[in-house]
């Protein structure tokens, strides 16, 4: 039977939200600052409005849920899920106002699309943007990588800590207390931020011939989207603009750190780095990427795209890492890229299915849900290959020896066929708009794994309703479901609970 | 000994000569005209459809330089050339939404970008340039990069400044919302010691 909730659940779930909604006001003072040191007054009056919106729906749940602070398991996760709603909406205001975006509808797709760490852009006249808003859209994407409800559990402890942190697709709490390990997250992304900043911004000095300040620029909104495996990038070219394979190699670096777990950088930082090696998602992602890396390669030399190794191997080497770790930069055009076809196209749809290691800022499946499933299915099969009664190893190693249970092996399945029917949806509704099948899929494996590497489908001019199934998208893909269904049940509870 | 060739008359003189002179006109043409053959400006949207078509091609394109000047330490200077509506009116100044920016890389020496304006952005309007070069597309030199290796560059327009003024009516609501918040605040905080 279902339960209507009652006044207090809705009071419990406001004062989170107005939390959230506080320190994302914080945040759009960063970008309303940039405005103002820069002058530049259009932008600095959308940041200003946006933040006035996030102030005051924060003060207000506050106000309204103020001495209801105990957060149970779906309370949490209807925070979570309402979070990554509203957010884009009023986070979209400086992009509506910009006059960048055919209209609100484009404005919040992009806008979900930069939180949810996804890249696919219907900016438009992207060349001509002002910095303070490229700003905007890229911290969007650190915001969102690391994860809003990390900041605030950084910022406020409190009751039902642990079911926010869940509830935005994290799977390992590293140390003892939620607190503790959200600090760690944010240790990690300043630590990196640092190195990614000063490495980038260097090789933009340096070898690519730019001016000091704009050196800067282009390091800090590579690193946002790179080490976050966003995808937006401060030119309409993405990575192609900068024509260096010295600046690639730097941010594909970021790009590795971004899809590896969190549970890796404690294990890089604090050890035991030797298990590292022997961690079924370890091996998992190398396998993985291993394979999709050399169908990427061969389809690319089947073609004869490249007459070169060297061309050929950065080329689809850069693509192919992409794709695996869900940034969704480019080194060549979204039109060059559709016309991959074959084994090097195929290559690079698995990729983004598959995705890097849970509990990081990568999207699609993830690491350790392919590997648990293999493992499982491996299992399966040597029990019914052994005589009846014969004991058969259920178990895998992730920093130490860990039971296999059917409880969590169905678990692990549940949630890769949902991303397997999110992919066949979307792609479903692409071909409804005659769309061909290869690129509507394509598309829709890049928006549900919050990848972001497009053959041109996503464009301003594309359907409404397509815009809206790819925010959709997004959406599940980057909350891993869970929290998406608690917040539809509580909708239901709502209407049909007694 | 006599030549096996027959001696050419008179009249084969004069159709020799004749030849040579039309073989003169045409090879005078040619010569002359072979630069305007290079200054058939390429749409980049056509480049960018067809890309090997042109590989090794010498073309021309028009467009906005915009982005950054990289000057690098080998003599040559990277930009971004667009070639789209947005080169005539950016979106900052009034120009209507058509889609996303297209655009190629450019490649050129160094000494050729002197005296070229600063590159488009926000706010400004990047010079307009023809760029003729030859098309590299996948270039094995540069691991498979595609651009235009531009050996001449000639400004057709100026670069240009642009306005854009703040958004009065913005910057009111959101000064009242901040109001609004700040009052709230106190009224939670107070609700807050009271439980």
């Amino acid at each position: 039977m279902l339960i209507r909730p009652i006044a207090r659940d809705f009071k419990i779930i406001a004062f989170y939200l107005g939390r959230v909604f506080l320190v994302v006001a914080a945040a759009g003072m960063l970008p309303a600052g940039w405005a103002l040191l820069g002058r530049e007054w259009a932008p600095f009056s959308s940041f200003l409005l946006m933040i006035g919106f996030f102030a005051v729906l924060g003060t207000a749940m506050m106000r309204l849920g103020v001495g209801e602070q105990r957060l149970d398991w779906g309370h949490g996760m209807v925070v979570v899920a309402v979070t990554w709603l509203v957010v884009p909406a009023i986070g979209a205001i400086p992009f509506l106002l910009s006059g960048h975006f055919g209209g609100p509808l484009d404005a919040y797709f992009d806008a979900m699309s930069g939180l949810s760490t996804t890249g696919l852009a219907l900016v438009q006249d992207l060349d001509h943007l002002a910095p303070s808003l490229n700003f905007w859209r890229h911290l969007l994407h650190f915001l969102g990588g690391q994860g809003i409800i990390i900041a605030v559990l950084v910022l406020f402890a409190g009751g039902g800590a642990l079911t926010m942190y869940y509830g935005e697709g994290r799977d390992d709490q590293i140390l003892p207390s939620v607190r503790s390990t959200a600090r760690f997250i944010w240790s990690v992304a300043a630590a990196h931020l640092v190195f990614g900043v000063v490495a980038l911004g260097l090789v933009a000095y340096l070898v690519l011939g730019f001016g000091f300040g704009r050196s800067l620029f282009h390091g800090l909104m590579i690193f946002f989207a790179g080490f976050d495996t966003g995808g937006f990038s401060p030119q309409s070219t993405s990575l192609g603009y900068y024509h260096s394979a010295v600046f690639e190699l730097v941010t594909a670096v970021l790009m590795v750190a971004g899809a590896l777990s969190f549970g890796v950088h404690f294990a890089l930082w604090r050890g035991p780095r030797r298990s590292l090696l022997k961690n079924l998602e370890t091996r998992t992602v190398l396998l993985t990427f291993g394979f999709t890396m050399t169908l990427v390669v061969l389809g690319l030399a089947l073609t004869v795209a490249y007459t070169e190794l060297t061309g050929l191997s950065r080329q689809g080497f850069f693509q192919a890492l992409s794709a695996q770790t869900g940034t969704g930069f480019t080194t060549i055009p979204s039109s060059e890229l559709a016309r991959w076809g074959g084994l090097a196209f195929g290559g690079m749809a698995i990729a983004m299915a598959l995705g890097g290691m849970a509990s990081s800022t990568a999207g699609g499946v993830k690491a350790l849900r392919n590997g648990l499933t293999l493992r499982s299915m491996g299992q399966e099969v040597r029990a019914i290959l052994l005589p009846h009664g014969a004991m058969v190893d259920r178990s895998y190693f992730q920093f130490r020896e860990r039971p296999l249970s059917p409880d969590l092996a169905r678990s692990v399945m549940t949630v890769s066929l949902l991303y397997v029917a999110l992919y066949i949806a979307g792609a479903g509704v692409g071909i409804a708009y005659g769309m061909p099948l290869q690129q509507a899929l394509f598309e829709s494996v890049s928006a549900g794994a919050n990848v972001g590497l497009s053959v041109g489908l996503t464009e301003p001019s594309m359907p409404a309703l397509l815009k809206l199934t790819y925010v959709v998208q997004m959406w599940l893909g980057r909350l891993e479901f869970v929290a998406v269904f608690a917040l539809v049940g509580f909708v239901v509870s709502i209407v049909r609970g007694k | 000994m006599r030549s096996e060739f027959p001696v050419p008359s008179s009249r084969f003189s004069g159709v020799r000569r004749w030849c040579l002179a039309v073989t003169a006109v045409v090879g005078f043409w040619a010569l002359t005209a072979a630069p305007a053959v290079a200054q058939v400006i390429v749409p980049v949207e056509d480049l960018l459809a067809d890309p090997s078509a042109f590989n090794g091609q010498t073309i021309t394109v028009e467009g906005e330089l915009i982005g950054d000047y990289g000057f690098r330490s080998d003599g040559t200077m990277w930009t971004q050339l667009n070639d789209d509506s947005y080169v005539q009116a950016p979106v900052v100044d009034g120009g209507e939404l058509t889609g996303s920016n297209v655009g190629i890389g450019v490649r050129m020496p160094a000494a050729l970008a002197q005296s070229l304006d600063p590159p488009g952005g926000y706010r400004v309007r990047g010079p307009v340039v023809q760029a003729t070069g030859v098309w590299k597309y996948h270039d094995p030199d540069r691991q498979g990069e595609s651009y235009l290796d531009a050996s001449a560059v000639e400004t057709v327009e100026q670069g240009t400044r642009l306005e854009e003024s703040g958004n009065m009516v913005a910057i009111g609501i959101g000064v009242l919302l901040l109001a609004i918040s700040g009052l709230l605040w106190l009224r939670y905080v107070a609700a807050r010691d009271r439980t």
